[in-house]
């Protein structure tokens, strides 16, 4: 009877965690690595940096200098977007249907970026509509450390460590995705194996030399 | 049905043991809880919204620092607002102001605060609606056009310092048959402003040069702690104290004890109405050494005649560069002093006239006509901005502004007088406006705003100039006035833009000195012979250092921050010497009516040593209207008392006892009556222990000869045996701090600069009475000695980050730690608040999170520093050494591509000390300043003995001759 009910109970157990196993790889306390939030602008970095070769810190620009790399404002990207308002294929094919019917070349315009223009409150000729304020695109966070957690972009940056060391082939990414677990472990890890014996930092083969130890302190990240 | 087994107790304590759907229930569940705890779980999503419109020069995350200056009191201080995403987080002194070097005290940089107050009045009111500003100038413009050829308008205000305000108000008043414009201060300046008027034919006051004194005599006068500009006398009077042949010589009149008496070489207690007579005997002593014929002798009590004859030697071996100041607002006694400063050649040496202070400009004679004319009901408008009359001035004068047909305050908060209002045109809090000032005759600062307006406010100059017909902008105001008052006297060949923009940057500008004659003294001033005072119990009402005036009391840093000498948090209390204590038989804490100047008040009482037994001196600036919004302040627990009731204040005013006599406003009042009410309230103190006496079995040998906080010769002498041989390696710097305690006055600025840099919560009378205040800086203060010769030592005391630190080695989860780098690390996530660490920490620098304290104040909440965790309930913290400040000076020096040097790295207490007592830096580099004053000979580590090898050293006092029980005869 009590092992009867010790197969019970546990198989029952098992059926919770494995219905939580299924829903997603197993991972360990806080890792939300692969994580890739639906974003309100389908917005590609692999067109971005990879396709265009766009340097990270064209949008990215606090990276340098700030403990946040930043999210990019609006008018950053009408920059580009002022004049660039469709794909290239689309542009081409407008082009190419307008010399079929013989009319004039019609404006093209993304679906997405139209919903970059209507945060902005932009009209079809991206003029300001009245009576309309622009509002901020409300973009999800993808890589977000706990409160305790002072991560410095600029120290990494100064070293030479690439951004794929931590945020992987984004150049690749349709939709940004989480690559790294950002646990302590992760950071450590890579601290661990930095020092000036070895060179360069564990992530930068080709940055400056090291010249003093890479912190495994507490304080270094926890204040 | 079967009995369960034990297995089935332990399983499923009191369920049906066959298996049901209920028990497939809870363990289903709890394997979906253990599968989370594997860390499944997605992230909550969170929007990190963009800006739409890139702002210039702003990197999220990156701080920036705009120059502008402290609108705390009238010394206008140079200031740097450093800001986070659009935001001013904290305030610190501005180093290109050559007074204040960089300092800034407790109460400026409290400030903060004020700008994200969520009860300031959000726009204006007329006749206690809320109306807009087309409306208010309208309706307040039909009056004006009433009142041009005939009627009687008064503006009120304090000391105006803005020149561009100041012409607002010539402008103003100019456009009426009766207008003129009254400025006064609490506590007043004006006898020491007239009696320059007659004695050099200036009402100005004196630049007081401490540096340039070899003796400084102090009648009355707390210019370390609160005296019209404390930050800039403590920087330039630190600057003497330097022990070593050139240290000048302080002695301290004063009825009761002052931050700055505790601080002198030399002190005696002196009761108010003996003041005149003790002034006019020294002046008659320095007479006597310049060669007048000795003069008839008043009566003065024999050790004080004898104190006066001392000094009056001293500062006569020191002529031209001794310096006398006196507090009291008595024209007589001014007068007797400028005679003596005179007298002493100081006028041009340590007494400025070329450079006047325009810090001050009250006029009580002007104050008691308006009083008189409220009083028959004859001003039609009364415009009051700066000020609170109808808190901080006689309950005479608050009830007569009842009797203005029109009463206009530019109070941004609900205070008072907004409450007797019929119009509130409320003014900006200074670090959301443009604004100027000239703190000293060529000396000017400009103030720009660091955060968009958050409500709907407007300055004095501004709204004053609208009802004028003027609508310009303040900026464009300000401009103006520049271009045509201020740029023409810099006389150079900048152009106006460069010269302005470079004023906008700096922060500061130091005009050329006029080419005119320095006012110089016009000779005796003819005084009615000198009538003591009637003797007997006095009442003195003081300034705080934690509280300058009223208009702070909405601040709980300042509320909260302990009394330098009493230690004693929220409220004032009757300060009490111990003679009169005893002999009416009262203690701490009894609750006492007080009597004076047709006012009664009931406070607790506080015994305090070194006071005049004649006298009873209360604090000014307490119970203003409102402050029981800290009724909710601190913890909510069931054993939680409130701070304050509701409908109550905390504290309670003292000023309804304020007095005129002889045309000035007297703080000194009597006569006065004491009555116990049997009554107790405790006083909330940080500290209850007041001297240092360690029993002799328990006092490590030679202690009984080392004088109180002294160096002991040698240093060492331990053989200093670590816990872990070698277990620290050190790597790169090694920090450590030096704090002269030479040099410090106490003063607590670096308290609240601490406070504001690390998020440091405030908790609450009731907790601090538990001895549960969270300051990770305290001063500790010990009394040594009695009567005229007791004197206060003041000890910063923080972590001090210990080589062989106790709590390390008690942490049962590694949560406290050392560094590489010398730190001791307090790690919030790692820490479960089993507060060993605490118990063992021999100096006490450890607070625990009882609770998590309030942060319900969303708009209070944006004063919080991005830069460091807000900690919550359950977890241990103490000073860091402001280890954000280390990690961005080194971020910053790796980006740039240079070395870190000393002084890259200066935690906010070394920061804001205006008298310089913080030394911090790399000890490992032995040209680094801080390596330099460890090997002081000062230099000494607090319980030593213990081996705790701290990163801290202590320069020790060094003791003047004349004191009864140095041993040591420095």
């Amino acid at each position: 009877m009590a092992l009867q009910r010790w197969i019970f109970g546990l198989s029952t157990f098992a059926i919770g965690a494995a219905a939580i196993a299924l829903d997603g790889d197993v991972r360990g306390e806080g890792d939300h690595s692969g994580y890739a939030p639906v974003q309100p602008i389908a917005f590609s970095h692999r067109l971005h940096a990879g396709e265009l070769q766009i340097a990270c810190q064209y949008c990215h620009y606090g990276a340098e200098t700030s403990r946040h790399a930043g999210i990019p404002a609006s008018s950053i990207c009408m920059n580009c977007h002022q004049v660039v308002r469709a794909g290239m294929d689309a542009v081409l094919a407008e082009k190419a249907a307008a010399e079929l019917e013989q009319r004039q070349v019609r404006p093209v315009e993304s679906v997405e970026l139209r919903k970059l223009y209507d945060f902005l409150a932009l009209d079809s000729e991206l003029k300001p509509l009245p009576g309309r304020a622009p509002l901020a695109v409300p973009w999800q966070r993808v890589h977000a450390l706990p409160d305790f957690v002072y991560f410095d972009h600029r120290a990494h940056v100064s070293r030479g460590v690439a951004c794929e060391t931590c945020h992987g082939q984004v150049q690749a990414m349709e939709r940004m995705r989480q690559e790294s677990t950002l646990s302590m472990g992760w950071c450590v890890a890579c601290h661990r194996a930095s020092s000036p014996a070895l060179g360069t930092a564990a992530g930068a083969p080709d940055g400056p030399r090291l010249e003093e130890h890479v912190s495994t302190d507490c304080v270094a990240c926890h204040y | 049905m079967n009995h369960p087994t034990s297995h089935d107790e332990l399983l499923f304590p009191g369920d049906d043991p066959s298996p049901s759907r209920r028990a497939f229930l809870r363990l289903a569940g709890f394997g979906i809880a253990a599968g989370s705890l594997a860390g499944c779980s997605r992230r909550a999503p969170t929007s990190a919204l963009s800006w739409t419109q890139a702002p210039e020069d702003v990197v999220a995350g990156r701080a920036w620092w705009i120059a502008t200056t402290c609108g705390g009191c009238p010394s206008a201080c140079g200031a740097l607002a450093r800001c986070r995403d659009g935001r001013p987080v904290k305030l610190e002194g501005n180093e290109l102001d050559v007074d204040s070097r960089g300092g800034l005290c407790a109460a400026g940089q409290a400030a903060l605060l004020g700008v994200y107050d969520s009860q300031r009045v959000p726009g204006p009111r007329w006749q206690g609606r809320s109306t807009t500003w087309a409306e208010l100038d309208s309706q307040v413009g039909l009056e004006l056009d009433a009142l041009r050829k005939r009627g009687k308008v008064r503006v009120l205000t304090s000391t105006i310092h803005s020149p561009s305000t100041r012409r607002a108000i010539q402008d103003f008043v100019g456009h009426f048959a009766d207008a003129r414009h009254v400025a006064y201060d609490v506590p007043s300046a004006a006898a020491l402003l007239d009696a320059h008027m007659h004695t050099h034919g200036v009402r100005v006051l004196p630049d007081m040069r401490f540096e340039r004194a070899r003796v400084v005599a102090a009648f009355e006068a707390d210019f370390l702690g609160t005296w019209i500009a404390p930050v800039h006398f403590a920087a330039r009077h630190a600057e003497r104290r330097v022990p070593g042949g050139d240290r000048s010589m302080h002695v301290q009149f004063e009825s009761r004890l002052s931050l700055t008496g505790s601080r002198a070489d030399r002190r005696t207690r002196i009761a108010p109405h003996e003041l005149r007579a003790a002034l006019e005997r020294l002046r008659d002593e320095i007479a006597v050494r310049a060669g007048a014929a000795a003069p008839a002798r008043s009566s003065l009590r024999e050790e004080l005649g004898a104190a006066i004859e001392r000094i009056a030697e001293e500062l006569w071996g020191a002529r031209g560069a001794s310096l006398v100041v006196c507090g009291t607002n008595d024209l007589a006694g001014q007068l007797l002093v400028n005679e003596a400063n005179a007298l002493l050649e100081n006028y041009g040496r340590t007494l400025d006239l070329a450079r006047p202070s325009l810090q001050r400009s009250g006029d009580d004679r002007a104050l008691e006509q308006l009083a008189g004319e409220l009083e028959r009901g004859e001003i039609d408008m009364l415009v009051c901005a700066g000020c609170n009359p109808a808190y901080e001035l006689p309950s005479a004068f608050a009830r007569a502004l009842g009797r203005v047909k029109t009463l206009v305050t530019c109070s941004p908060e609900h205070d008072e007088t907004a409450r007797i209002a019929h119009c509130v045109a409320p003014e900006p809090h200074f670090l959301e406006c443009w604004n100027d000032a000239e703190p000293f005759a060529g000396s000017l600062r400009l103030t720009q705003p660091t955060v968009p307006p958050l409500r709907d406010a407007r300055t004095l100059r501004s709204t004053l100039r609208a009802w004028l017909g003027d609508t310009g902008s303040d900026r464009e105001h300000i401009e103006e006035h520049w271009r045509e008052a201020i740029w023409p006297r810099a006389r150079g060949s900048e152009s106006f833009e460069a010269f302005f923009r470079r004023a906008l940057h700096d922060g500061v500008v130091e005009l050329p000195r006029e080419n005119v004659a320095t006012p110089a003294f016009r000779g005796r001033v003819a005084l009615e012979p000198s009538t003591p005072g009637p003797a007997g119990a006095t009442l003195v009402l003081y300034a705080k250092v934690t509280m300058p005036s009223g208009a702070h009391a909405h601040n709980p840093w300042l509320q909260e921050l302990p009394d330098p000498i009493s230690k004693a948090t929220w409220g004032n209390y009757a300060c009490i010497a111990p003679g009169r204590a005893a002999s009416e038989g009262l203690s701490d804490g009894d609750v006492v009516r007080v009597e004076a100047g047709g006012a009664v008040l009931e406070l607790p009482v506080y015994v305090q040593r070194g006071q005049h037994e004649d006298v009873v001196a209360v604090a000014l600036g307490y119970g203003r209207v409102g402050t029981d919004r800290f009724m909710r302040v601190g913890p909510q627990w069931i054993g939680a008392s409130p701070t304050v009731d509701s409908g109550d204040a905390v504290g309670v005013n003292a000023a309804p006892m304020l007095a005129f006599e002889g045309g000035y406003l007297r703080s000194d009042v009597h006569p006065l009556r004491l009555v116990r009410t049997g009554r107790r309230a405790e006083l909330a103190r940080t500290q209850e222990h007041d001297t240092l006496q360690l029993p002799e079995d328990l006092a490590p040998h030679g202690h009984a000869e080392r004088d109180l906080l002294h160096a002991r010769d040698g240093h060492g002498g331990h053989g200093n045996p670590g816990l872990w041989p070698d277990d620290h390696a050190n790597d790169g710097p090694r920090w450590g701090m030096t704090i002269d305690l030479e040099r410090c006055t106490g003063c607590s600025a670096c308290v609240v600069a601490c406070q504001a840099e690390n998020n440091v919560p405030v908790v609450g009378r009731d907790e601090v009475a538990r001895h549960r205040e969270m300051s990770w800086l305290r001063i500790d203060r010990y009394f040594a000695g009695e009567g005229d010769e007791v004197r206060a030592d003041f000890q910063p005391m923080l972590c001090q980050h210990c080589a062989n630190a106790p709590c390390e080695a008690v942490c049962p989860v590694l949560a406290t730690v050392h560094s590489a780098e010398g730190l001791n690390q307090q790690v919030y996530n790692r820490c479960v608040g089993t507060r060993y660490c605490a118990n063992t920490c021999p100096y006490k620098v450890r607070r625990f999170n009882w609770f998590d304290y309030a942060r319900e104040d969303e708009l209070a909440n944006h004063s919080l520093n991005p830069d460091v965790t807000v900690r919550s309930r359950g977890v241990m913290e103490k000073c860091s050494f402001c280890v954000q400040r280390i990690q961005e000076a080194k971020f910053e020096a790796r980006r740039t591509g240079r070395p870190l040097a000393d002084g890259d790295v200066r935690p906010a207490c070394a920061q804001s000390c205006p008298a310089r007592a913080i030394t911090f830096g790399d000890l490992a580099d032995a040209k680094s300043a801080v390596a330099r004053a460890t090997a002081d000979p000062r230099a000494f580590a607090l319980l030593e003995e213990l081996n705790v090898q701290p990163s801290i050293r202590y320069l020790g006092r060094e003791r003047r001759a004349g004191r009864k029980e140095d041993p040591h005869g420095h």
